[in-house]
């Protein structure tokens, strides 16, 4: 920079604009580069969220081009005579469902990552195994699962019935339907928490046990007192995003039930996908849509204040 | 007991418990594939046969002819195809800068990337149905891959890594007069590979097993990709009085298939990029 000093003050001049005019560029070409996917986040996702408030306020019939402004009808219908009988229902399955999956990604997860721990090549391999549900499509995972689950030709219930049990009921039985979703959900899930909880364990300095084994301390001892409680960041982990994902189930609904029988697993988004495509009644599917969303959203909010430290903003 | 043998009867009763707890994993997919060779007589025994006692392979071909599943994995591969490749190249670019390029307010638009994440589908499908529904993009390739065209996860992950390369790097490659997309795709994208790769296949993954969308935006056969294909074709049996539960096995295995050979021509990256991504 000191030469610059050395050159006459109109070519320095021109030198500076020019290395301006530059950097400017450059800066216009580095936003260039987020730019496309601001554009299709701003139109495919901030302004749909919008849209759906919007719409919620309008008693709009998908297969109508005319739609009127109608405040809040459509959530005052949610929350008083039909509306709300079946809101409350589906907010209760809903979390039925989002309770015993999260129960079973954690407590079977923690105890298969316990399982597994082992270097050797060969728990390698069926730790992969373990983890391939993950992978597979819930779609054709729920078709897999209706042919073993099938009342009378089911390998389940035949296998039940050598034990000296009865048949069960398993997908035709509104009490049942939801834990043989539950069932398929939890197969799927269970590989991918033990791979987290793994990652978990492994990060936990060996001393620790060494330290307590020299102490005396026993397996199941330094299992609980140990890997469970710095785990805790992990299992948060998984809590949250566990819990999130279980209160947007869908797939493994619409191909084994189809919400039924008898409503009983009639889940919040299966709900949505109904009264607006099934139903036609997109307002008040945008209704339950903004409701959900906002929830999400507090729900978000408030696992974010408690896990900071989870928090990536500053890179 | 010596320690010796304590350590190996431990190993030994820990490598039982876990391949127990492994076949039980596998079986929903073992039984798939054995269903899917097996008469229909067979399928139907009391006893059920843990191995087929003849190799049907033409519930293949009987599948084939009830429901178009070479049509329905051409339009999931053109559909994942499409997706992979947008979600990686717009990712890219927005990673890069997002991680390295300076501009004003770059960190503040950061935060839409990173508050789009928080936005489930299921609240914005319907505005992104009428956008779709108005490009007159319904029951069109355009119409399943662009809503999918961008992810802030891939970006956010990007980032990410991009952030962790020393800036040393572009500045040599800027010295050389290499340009902002050589620096990208030169110097950038080989130096974090495993990541890329990585996100390759879950974003190949998620794109093959996608179904809440399509089943929105498809109604014709020409379009729909193999995971409602399959669903649509139990509905179909579904109705019958003897369901033929083999044929629809041999539908599973057909949509299964590409991503079981996937995933074990791979584990090693997806295993890896899993454990990696959650901890990041």
């Amino acid at each position: 920079m000191e030469k610059e000093n050395q050159l006459s003050p109109a070519v320095s001049k021109q030198a500076n604009k020019r290395l301006t005019n530059y950097r400017k560029a450059e800066k216009f070409k580095d936003f260039l580069c987020v730019a496309p996917s601001l554009l299709f986040l701003f139109v495919l996702t901030y302004y749909p969220v919008f849209n759906s408030f919007y719409i919620s306020l309008t008693d709009w019939n998908l297969l109508k081009s005319t739609k009127h402004f109608k405040g809040f009808d459509n959530y005052k219908w949610l929350f008083a005579g039909t509306g709300w009988d079946t809101f409350k229902d589906s907010i209760r399955v809903t979390f039925e469902y989002t309770f015993l999956e999260v129960l079973i990604a954690i407590v079977i997860g923690i105890l298969l990552a316990a399982l597994f721990n082992n270097m050797s090549k060969s728990f390698s391999i069926m730790r992969s195994i373990v983890f391939m549900p993950h992978y597979i499509a819930m779609s054709t995972g729920a078709v897999i699962f209706t042919w073993i689950l099938n009342t009378d030709f089911g390998i389940l219930n035949i296998f039940l019935e050598k034990l000296g049990f009865a048949k069960i009921e398993w997908l035709n039985s509104s009490k049942n339907a939801l834990f043989a979703i539950v069932m398929l959900t939890g197969w799927k899930a269970v590989g991918y928490t033990m791979m987290i909880f793994l990652s978990g364990i492994r990060g936990i300095p060996v001393d620790y046990y060494e330290a307590a084994s020299l102490d005396g301390a026993g397996l199941f001892k330094q299992f609980t007192s140990i890997t469970l409680p710095l785990l805790s960041p992990t299992t948060l982990f998984i809590f949250v995003t566990t819990f999130i994902d279980s209160m947007k189930v869908f797939q493994s609904v619409e191909v084994m039930t189809n919400g039924g029988p008898l409503n009983a697993t009639k889940v919040i988004v299966y709900w949505i996908y109904e009264l607006g495509f099934v139903d036609y009644k997109t307002g008040r599917a945008s209704a339950v849509v903004v409701l959900f969303f906002l929830f999400l959203l507090l729900f978000t909010a408030l696992t974010m204040r408690v896990t900071n430290k989870n928090v990536h903003y500053e890179g | 007991m010596s320690p010796l043998v304590k350590k190996r009867l431990f190993f030994s009763l820990q490598f039982i418990l876990a391949l127990a707890v492994t076949l039980i994993m596998m079986f929903p997919i073992y039984w798939m594939f054995i269903t899917s060779v097996k008469s229909q007589q067979e399928v139907l025994q009391a006893v059920p046969t843990l191995w087929p006692s003849q190799f049907h392979f033409e519930n293949f071909s009987v599948v084939m002819k009830a429901a178009p599943f070479g049509l329905y994995t051409k339009n999931t591969i053109i559909m994942t195809v499409g997706i992979m490749v947008l979600q990686l190249v717009i990712g890219i670019f927005a990673a890069y800068g997002f991680a390295k390029g300076s501009f004003w307010g770059r960190d503040k638009m950061f935060l839409l990337v990173l508050g789009a994440m928080m936005v489930p589908h299921q609240a914005i499908f319907i505005p992104l149905y009428l956008i779709v529904a108005k490009l007159k993009w319904i029951d069109t390739f355009a119409g399943l891959i662009i809503p999918n065209a961008v992810s802030a996860y891939a970006i956010f992950l990007l980032r990410q890594t991009f952030k962790s390369i020393n800036d040393n790097y572009l500045e040599a490659g800027r010295i050389d007069g290499i340009g902002r997309i050589g620096l990208i795709f030169k110097i950038l994208v080989p130096m974090c590979k495993p990541t890329v790769i990585t996100l390759t296949i879950i974003t190949f993954i998620n794109g093959w097993n996608q179904y809440f969308w399509p089943l929105i935006v498809t109604n014709k056969e020409t379009v729909r990709p193999i995971t409602l294909g399959l669903a649509k074709l139990k509905r179909a049996y579904a109705g019958l009085e003897v369901q033929n539960f083999n044929e629809i096995m041999a539908g599973s295995v057909l949509a299964i298939l590409p991503i079981v050979i996937l995933f074990i021509a791979l584990q090693k990256y997806v295993v890896k990029g899993v454990a990696n991504a959650s901890l990041k």
